[in-house]
């Protein structure tokens, strides 16, 4: 009777904002990215992709609850990089992977 | 910085393909992309389902809500899912999800008047779009055109009447994902599996007897090795086969020859086994997958407004 809406799981609600990031107060070069109605599927491959970046000294996400539906994303980098920098360049990175994989399918 | 990327280089190769089967090799990228795939597949690859039921005449011993269930989990030809908007998004019907943007609508109108219990099936849904219909419906369409071979075969039984019973509705179809209900999602199954790679000690083998060699080839649970009829060679027969349960590499250490072969799991190659539902084919399922992920990706992407360190960057540039 108290369930939430089934489409509160992926339908991010007016007045949120899809991506929020924060700084880390205590180390530099780190931040924690906030991403709303997102779930493992692109948590682990944003991670994966941040530790193919040398610069990227860390890179991990957690799903805080199940029914608090959305990932955080913690990054820290090196001088040479940044948490913003190292996050837009693993989407760029993805992006292009997938673009090469759909290419290759529709070959067929 | 500019023109940095650690941009990875998938290959992908097809085995099998099939309307509603597809099996493919995909290598040189990670376990994250695989399963992100699967993930995709199985949850946020939209189709179309019936979502909405109103019932004008039901006297058959299923009630409502049970017919509802039911018209729900009928698959219907999802093709054009992909350039459909959801009814939640529409603007052109404001929330009512019915209009022809984001909706499709079927009628059903049966009675049964004689004494032989009548079969309601998907056969009796009237779609107001032709190009949404059952899927089973629209193959059997298909395969009477092509020379007619079973198409008196029943359709999806919804619900069976007897003499005197009806059942009149009128069904809307929308749009969907897995994530909000199954009955969305297109796929039956979707797997895959890292690639074995196989190395017998030969050495170690030949000390084995024939009879020992048979009763390790046969302590594996699946086929994955036998013996050469011509030369007593033990060899890989199907490496695929092997589900990683060990058992060939315990059996060599109760035989007290550790070490007579060695598996492992090739960690950027995976091969997948997609299975459809009828309502997008198999292998449009894994395109659609692939444009999902992009999408996402897109929408996580951060706004201008929205970057703390822009400051730090500059100086670094
Ligand atoms: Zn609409």
């Amino acid at each position: 009777m108290n369930a939430p809406d089934r489409y509160e799981r992926f339908v991010v609600p007016e007045g949120t904002k899809k991506v929020s990031s924060e700084r880390d107060t205590k180390i530099v070069n780190a931040a924690s990215f906030t991403i709303e109605r997102e779930d493992h599927t692109v948590g682990n491959i944003l991670r994966m992709q941040l530790h193919r970046d040398p610069n990227v000294l860390f890179a991990g996400y957690k799903l805080p609850h199940p029914l608090q539906y959305k990932i955080i994303v913690r990054i820290h980098t090196t001088s040479q990089s940044s948490p913003t920098q190292a996050y837009t360049q693993a989407i760029d990175d993805l992006d292009r992977e997938l673009d090469l994989l759909k290419r290759s399918l529709e070959v067929f | 910085m500019e023109g940095v990327s650690y941009q990875r280089f998938p290959k992908i190769k097809i085995r099998e393909m099939k309307d509603d089967y597809f099996k493919f090799e995909l290598r040189e990228t990670d376990a994250s992309m695989a399963n992100a795939l699967r993930r995709v597949m199985i949850a946020e690859v939209p189709t179309i389902a019936i979502d909405l039921v109103e019932i004008e005449a039901n006297s058959s011993v299923l009630n409502d809500e049970f017919i509802a269930h039911r018209l729900g989990l009928i698959p219907l030809v999802s093709d054009d899912a992909m350039g459909m908007r959801f009814s939640r998004d529409c603007d052109a019907c404001d929330g009512d999800g019915q209009c022809e943007y984001c909706s499709v609508e079927f009628h059903l109108n049966v009675r049964c008047d004689s004494d032989q219990t009548l079969d309601v099936t998907s056969n009796d849904l009237r779609s107001t779009e032709p190009r949404v219909i059952p899927v089973d419906v629209a193959s059997r369409s298909l395969a009477s055109e092509s020379g007619g071979y079973d198409s008196q075969e029943r359709g999806i039984i919804i619900v069976k009447l007897r003499r005197g019973q009806e059942l009149r509705l009128r069904a809307i179809a929308r749009k969907g994902i897995g994530k909000d209900h199954a009955k969305w999602s297109p796929a039956a199954t979707v797997t895959f599996l890292y690639e074995p790679e196989i190395h017998i000690n030969e050495e170690l083998m030949e000390t084995l007897t024939l009879e020992e060699k048979r009763s390790w080839v046969e302590s594996s649970p699946t086929k994955v090795f036998d013996i050469d009829p011509d030369t007593y060679q033990v060899k890989v027969v199907d490496p695929e086969a092997y589900s990683y349960d060990e058992e060939v590499i315990k059996k060599a250490e109760a035989m007290g020859k550790p070490g007579l072969v060695e598996i492992y799991a090739k960690e950027d190659s995976f091969i997948f086994t997609v299975e459809s539902t009828g309502a997008i084919k198999a292998y449009q399922m894994v395109i659609n997958a692939i444009e999902i992920i992009k999408q996402k990706l897109d929408a996580v992407r951060l706004q201008d407004s929205e970057e703390p360190d822009m400051g730090e960057l500059t100086q670094h540039l």
